[in-house]
């Protein structure tokens, strides 16, 4: 049913997602992004360039921020990922989370799951960043909407609630 | 009963939570059973005509489902404001990536290279791609004369004003093309069936552009034609008339296949096949009198309209009629004009002309504030336009708006005087030069002169079962956050409680036609319709007497239950009525173009690193008067991103030409400011009421895009004095002036005793 | 998404000899894949040659940094960000460091490799200049066996490189013997993140006797290969940096470098901005050696002085007397890196009685007067600090005066903040952020500031 005369074949992959083991029929190369998307039904990590620049696809695979984009997801096999619907619980959400809409962190919200994970991945290093270091933690995620002001304040703020928990 | 004022603060988000969670659906986490993937043959030449087109060996072609000009079944063209755009080219090619024809396949990821295996022989005919080469007329391509479309804005008389004249100050003025670059590419899902017609699902700023054109492209009636807007990732204009394209091409394979098809377009075809902010130049010659004082002017302000002509005619209109700013011109003449090139149609992006007329006047005034020996500032104050003048299309500004007290407040709020103090002296050794840049300006609300009658905008509420209201607008949320502030609107417009209102998804099935989402007018003038709708309601059931004349929300929703139980769910409905005294002259382009104007004036600060000419915007202060802030954060976040992507505009964004292809179409190479590329955006309100907007708001998502590339630019001037004139500035712009400006050497020392 | 993934083979041996055996059993036909932030970005593109692709992610054997005594080994696997952590490499190999902080963005660090960076050859790869400039050596392996090799003439031509069909970069060798070097490296982008340079330079000098000693000059995107500066480096050693030498130095570099016109830039800029980059360097070689020479009396002179004095005479820097006392225990110091490094250990292990006195020492943001009990010094530095913040409009004065006062009731200490190039504006911001804060986390924030202030006047000192 396909064009190719070259046919390689599918393989089987598992991993963990947002907690839950899955093991997935695909293509060695496939894409992680891919993958999440359409094998999981994950459709909260995003495509915005398809070569790593934008961070939508922005995920964890086993604690370091990724571009899921770039990740064939044969590489992917054994690890942990969190992915954007993996970060609030029992519908509650997490402090980032709120944070992002108590200082209007998202707008059109297409850049939020790779920025909220970038913001999670840069506070699990960085508890108490300064303003530079946000800024820089997040250059690797662009946002067309909001110039990023509000998504540093509530990178900040969620910051400054964790620490006085 | 003590209500919490809801319009004014700053509410959650309506849609924030689906947003913050990754479970908000975007076109492209849709799909539907059976679904089929397409996409687009493009024409790879500039222009010309289509001799033979072959499908290459090695595809099993059966398996695809192809689509051809022939296969339209109503007329072969996407209806705007002419029908001269095809939707799928029939025998000639007028520009690059210009679709020729669609195919389909189950599998997505066959697609690519199926497109690659269709060859095209053409017959190329001659092309042009600037503005001069169109004007020059040495081949037409569109129409008679390549002109899309003129206007004439005349006032006073000029030939008079030249012979007083104490200088006469003239200068040219260009812009670069701009890619939109929302993050979510286009996208649609559409569904064809023979009974219930067509549906479309997708990325969009306008249900009922793409409802218009769908009809006419499939000869289909109005009820015959569906579309729903997914959660939209971004627009800015970019999502205003293109998706019209994309859904007539997911829906003619749909027909063709009776399957459902979904298109979604990867980066290198969304920038390079899709629309753009116009290229523009703005020649300028003024007259000006011993004190400062515009005497006269007359202003050319032409723009690049792409291939066909689109929304081009409304772009000249705004840009024309912005062209002479937040000034008093006693005489002056406007002529603009919209060129056709070989280039893929330039369309709606954020500002819609303004951004570029006002580029060039913010630059010429800061030109003649040097020709006339005054500040820059004092230029401009002497200039302003007062309560009771005229604009350039004689509109009586009937408003108390002070330009020079908002002056004054951006001059304090960024220590304009102490810096350009401090610069001067900084900037005598060294290899940074510093720089402060002023820009004053204004953009007006809603659609131009008789638009908004034209439109007849329709909102709606609901009476929900629950008691609560439903807001009916094809109104798109994209970001800027029309769901919460018509949201708030309603509440506070019934003395509800936020969480008392909902909005309905814009489907042209279930809302009524409140107009596009574009041109700065959803809260203003939507907004207000959606205030007397929900003001039906209360109306509706104090009249029937289940709701006393005050009451609680509680109240309010009990009311609304029962009445909803007995009389089944209701709505309310209230359309745009011109107001009163509104008068203008479509051919004159005279009287009052918009009904109010948003007013600012932004300061930038810039360093200017001579080692490596790069620009560093270090502070940016954008204040305006916006009638009234109803989300301090929603507005914030408006002026910020507005901002950003004008500093986008002015320093980063170069669309890279050739032969009319655009040759960086990817992110890598396309560049747009990162968070360590921004500084902090200062934004300050001043709150003047609006009559004509609910609450007293004005428009403001397109105002920030005015103002910060003449600011910009105006402090590189003050850095350097070296005027440039064309945006975007690149360093290789900057050096290559100084180099052609340079003679001695001079070695800078350099800086000492920096902590 | 333009390739299809149907057709391509990727395989993942798990461990080196699986991979160097089916790189040698098909040489040529394998493209290694490590965190793919290039590979994958042709894939996806279509334009990616290759289909059948071997995985040398995470494999153990690359992904090791080994410190000998007189060398660095990185596994050829490490990614940007295990250089970026690793203390080692940011002490002895800062420019190394610094290009993989700006290679990206964190996501693309966190995946991207050295031997990726090398092999993928682009002449705009981050990394490779300061590679040139510390000699690197790389140890490339193969079923064959291993050889070593200088990195220097690795590159052949436009992404070519020596790596032999069935070879594999195992790890990139790098001396120990550049602690003594001034270094300092930039690149030129579009923008400040994520871009690919346009101009970049990796530079090292040393000056012995007021002369260039040695410096290693090295740049990115100015060739079809990163460029070592042999010419520009013959024509500055042995010399004295002057202007006269800077100018010929700009021209040198200008006519020895192949810039052209390209997608990002074009060749005249990039040959200008190279040789302004070369001079720049040579005038921070220069202020710094002039910088190290005082430091070197001053501390010579401190080093001397019997302890009471010598802790007296730095007192001013921090206001802790334990801290100062401790400071001048801890001499001879010889030079301003170990000096600032002691002072922030001391610091950090003072008990909090000593961090308040320090703190005690500085006058209020906004106030003009230092209390009473500062010593001239340490009021004049506190002036120049608070410079910028100094010329606030009233409102901001007026807001300063009420938080400092709503803070000292909160904390019971004035608030600390290193005030140096903020303006009133920043610190009022910086103070309301901070009074929402608790007493621990306030007090370490404090702390941290105190600390700044204390590195930042121990620098002035040094000038003094």
């Amino acid at each position: 049913m396909t064009a190719s005369s070259q046919e390689r074949p599918q393989c089987e992959i598992s991993f963990t997602v947002n907690g839950m083991s899955h093991t997935v029929r695909a293509y060695p190369m496939e894409r992680l992004l891919d993958v999440l998307r359409h094998d999981l039904e994950l459709t909260g990590t995003k495509e915005g360039c398809g070569e790593g620049e934008c961070g939508s696809c922005s995920v964890l695979l086993d604690g370091a921020l990724v571009n899921s984009c770039l990740i064939p997801v044969l590489q992917a096999s054994g690890s942990e990922i969190v992915t954007i619907e993996g970060l609030a619980s029992n519908g509650r959400l997490q402090v980032l989370q709120q944070s992002f809409l108590d200082c209007g962190g998202a707008q059109c919200g297409i850049c939020t799951p790779g920025m909220i994970l970038a913001s999670v991945h840069l506070l699990n290093k960085k508890p108490q960043p300064t303003l530079e270091e946000i800024r820089e933690g997040l250059s690797g995620n662009l946002c067309r909407c909001t110039g990023y002001m509000q998504i540093i304040e509530a990178v900040a703020d969620a910051a400054r609630t964790g620490a006085a928990k | 009963m003590k209500h919490t004022p809801i319009v004014g603060t700053s509410v959650p988000r309506m849609e924030g939570r689906g947003k913050v969670t990754g479970h908000a659906r975007y076109i492209d986490d849709m799909t539907l059973p059976g679904m089929l993937h397409g996409a687009t043959v493009r024409s790879s030449i500039p222009r010309g005509k289509i001799k033979k087109i072959t499908f290459g060996p090695g595809i099993p072609w059966d398996e695809f489902v192809i689509v051809t000009s022939e296969d339209i079944p109503g007329k072969n063209c996407i209806a705007l404001i002419e029908d001269d755009q095809p939707c799928l080219a029939d025998g000639i090619v007028n520009h690059p990536e210009e679709p020729l024809l669609l195919l389909a396949h189950p599998d997505r990821h066959l697609l690519s290279k199926t497109v690659e295996a269709v060859s095209v022989e053409y017959e190329p005919l001659p092309a042009i791609f600037t503005i001069e080469e169109s004007e020059a007329q040495r081949q037409t391509i569109w129409g008679a004369d390549n002109i899309f479309k003129t206007y004439l804005i005349e006032k006073g008389d000029l030939d008079a004003a030249w012979q007083n004249a104490a200088h006469i100050v003239e200068a040219e003025y260009t812009t670069g093309a701009q890619e939109q670059l929302y993050i979510e590419n286009n996208g649609m899902i559409a569904v064809y069936d023979s009974e219930q017609g067509i549906t479309v699902w997708g990325s969009l700023q306008c249900p009922y552009y793409v409802h218009k054109s769908l009809m006419k492209l499939f000869a289909l009636p109005a009820n015959r034609v569906r579309v729903v807007q997914m959660e939209t990732g971004g627009a800015f204009g970019g999502k205003e008339e293109y998706p019209s394209m994309i859904a007539a091409h997911a829906a003619l394979l749909a027909m063709k296949s009776g399957k459902p098809v979904k298109i979604i377009y990867d980066r290198l075809e969304d920038m390079t096949a899709t629309t753009k902010r116009h290229p523009s130049r703005t020649r300028i010659r003024t007259a000006i009198g011993e004190d400062g004082k515009l005497l006269a002017g007359e202003i050319d302000f032409t723009i690049d309209g792409g291939a066909y002509k689109t929304l081009s005619p409304v772009v000249l209109s705004r840009g024309a009629i912005h062209a002479g700013g937040p000034y008093y011109w006693p005489n002056v003449r406007i002529r603009a004009k919209a060129v056709a090139t070989n280039a893929p149609p330039h369309g709606a992006f954020r500002g819609f002309g303004a951004p570029q007329s006002l580029f060039a006047l913010e630059r010429h005034m800061d030109r003649i504030a040097q020709v006339a020996g005054i500040s820059r500032e004092e230029i401009r104050r002497l200039n302003f336009l007062r309560p009771g003048q005229t604009t350039t299309t004689s509109q009586i500004i009937n408003e108390p708006i002070n330009l020079g007290k908002l002056l004054d407040r951006a001059l304090d709020l960024s220590d304009y005087h102490a810096k350009k103090e401090n610069f001067t002296r900084h900037n005598r050794e060294g290899f940074r030069k510093k720089g402060i840049g002023i820009a004053s300006f204004l953009h007006g609300a809603g659609f131009t002169g008789s638009g908004e009658r034209s439109l007849g905008s329709i909102a709606g509420v609901e009476a929900c079962e629950d008691g609560g209201l439903r807001i009916l607008v094809s109104s798109a949320e994209f970001g800027q956050g029309t769901n919460t502030v018509l949201c708030q609107i309603a509440a506070e417009a019934l003395g509800l409680r936020y969480e008392d209102v909902s909005i309905a998804q814009p489907d042209t099935h279930d809302v009524p036609n409140s107009g596009p989402t574009v041109a700065s007018r959803t809260v203003m003038v939507v907004g207000k319709l959606v205030q007397s709708a929900a003001l039906g309601i209360k109306n509706t059931l104090i009249a029937s007497g289940v709701l006393s004349d005050s009451y609680s929300p509680d109240e309010f929703r009990t009311a609304c239950r029962a009445y909803v139980a007995k009389h089944g769910k209701f709505r309310s409905f209230a359309q745009y009525e011109q107001p009163e005294g509104v008068f203008w002259d479509d051919d004159k382009y005279r009287g009052e173009a918009y009904a109010a104007f948003a007013w600012a004036v932004y300061i930038a600060e810039v360093t200017v690193d001579l080692t490596t000419y790069s620009v560093t915007v270090d502070d940016f202060l954008a204040l305006q008067e916006v009638g009234k802030v109803l989300h301090p954060v929603l507005a914030q976040g408006q002026i910020i991103g507005g901002v950003a992507q004008a500093i986008g505009f002015a320093l980063y964004e170069k669309v890279i030409w050739d032969h009319g292809r655009m040759q960086n179409g990817q992110m890598t190479n396309y560049i747009m400011p990162t968070s360590a590329d921004l500084p902090p955006i200062r934004v300050y309100f001043e709150e003047l009421g609006n009559v004509h907007g609910a609450f007293g708001a004005k428009g403001i998502g397109e105002l920030p895009m005015d103002g910060p590339a003449p600011a910009i630019l105006n402090a590189v001037e003050d850095a350097l004095n070296i005027s440039f004139r064309s945006i975007p500035l690149l360093p290789e712009d900057i050096f290559a002036a100084l180099s052609e400006r340079a003679t001695p050497e001079t070695v800078p020392t350099s800086p000492r005793g920096d902590a | 998404m333009r390739a299809h993934p149907v057709e391509y083979e990727l395989v993942s041996p798990h461990s080196l000899p699986g991979v160097l055996s089916l790189l040698a059993s098909e040489p040529g036909a394998w493209l290694p894949i490590a965190g793919g932030t290039d590979v994958m970005v042709q894939y996806s593109a279509g334009i990616l040659p290759a289909r059948k692709l071997v995985s040398i992610w995470n494999l153990p054997e690359l992904c090791r940094i080994e410190t000998s005594a007189d060398e660095i080994r990185i596994g050829a696997g490490c990614t940007y960000t295990d250089l970026r952590e690793h203390e080692a490499i940011n002490t002895e190999f800062p420019l190394l460091s610094s290009a993989a902080s700006w290679t990206g963005g964190i996501a693309n660090q966190n995946r991207g490799t050295l031997g990726g960076n090398i092999v993928n050859a682009s002449p705009a790869a981050d990394s490779l200049p300061a590679l040139l400039v510390y000699d690197a050596e790389l140890l490339l392996v193969s079923a064959r066996g291993e050889r070593r090799v200088p990195y220097s003439g690795f590159h052949i031509g436009y992404r070519k490189t020596q790596l032999a069909p069935d070879e594999l970069i195992r790890a990139v060798c790098l001396k120990t013997r550049f602690s003594g070097y001034y270094a300092h490296t930039r690149k030129v982008g579009a923008r400040n993140a994520q871009a690919i340079s346009k101009v970049c330079l990796a530079a090292l000098g040393r000056i012995a006797e007021g002369t260039v000693e040695d410096i290693r000059l090295a740049m990115g995107s100015v060739a079809p290969i990163p460029l070592r500066l042999t010419a520009t480096e013959r024509i500055l050693r042995g010399k004295r940096i002057d202007s006269q030498l800077v100018q010929l130095a700009k021209m040198t570099a200008a006519a020895e470098i192949q810039p052209i016109d390209d997608i990002r830039s074009s060749a005249r800029y990039r040959a200008a901005v190279a040789g302004n980059l070369v001079a720049e360097f040579l005038e921070q070689l220069r202020t710094n050696q002039e910088r190290t020479e005082r430091a070197t009396r001053v501390l010579s002179i401190w080093n001397d002085l019997p302890p009471d004095k010598a802790a007296e005479e730095i007192l001013p820097c921090c206001g802790s007397k334990a801290w100062a006392r401790q400071m001048a225990a801890r001499r001879p110091i010889f030079e301003e890196a170990s000096l600032l490094s002691v002072c922030d250990e001391v610091w950090k292990n003072l008990p909090q009685s000593d961090w308040l006195e320090a703190f005690r020492s500085h006058p209020r943001i906004g106030d003009s007067h230092a209390p009473s009990s500062a010593q001239a010094k340490s009021a004049a530095w506190s002036g120049e600090e608070q410079r910028k913040a100094a010329s606030a409009d009233e409102d901001i004065k007026a807001a300063l005066a009420a938080g400092n006062r709503a803070y000292e009731q909160k904390f019971n200490h004035i608030f600390i903040v290193c005030a140096t190039g903020k303006s009133a504006p920043e610190i009022l911001a910086i103070l309301e952020r901070r009074l929402r804060n608790d007493k621990t986390t306030e007090l370490r924030e404090a702390a941290e500031q105190q600390r700044q202030i204390a590195r930042l006047r121990l620098k002035k000192w040094l000038l003094s």
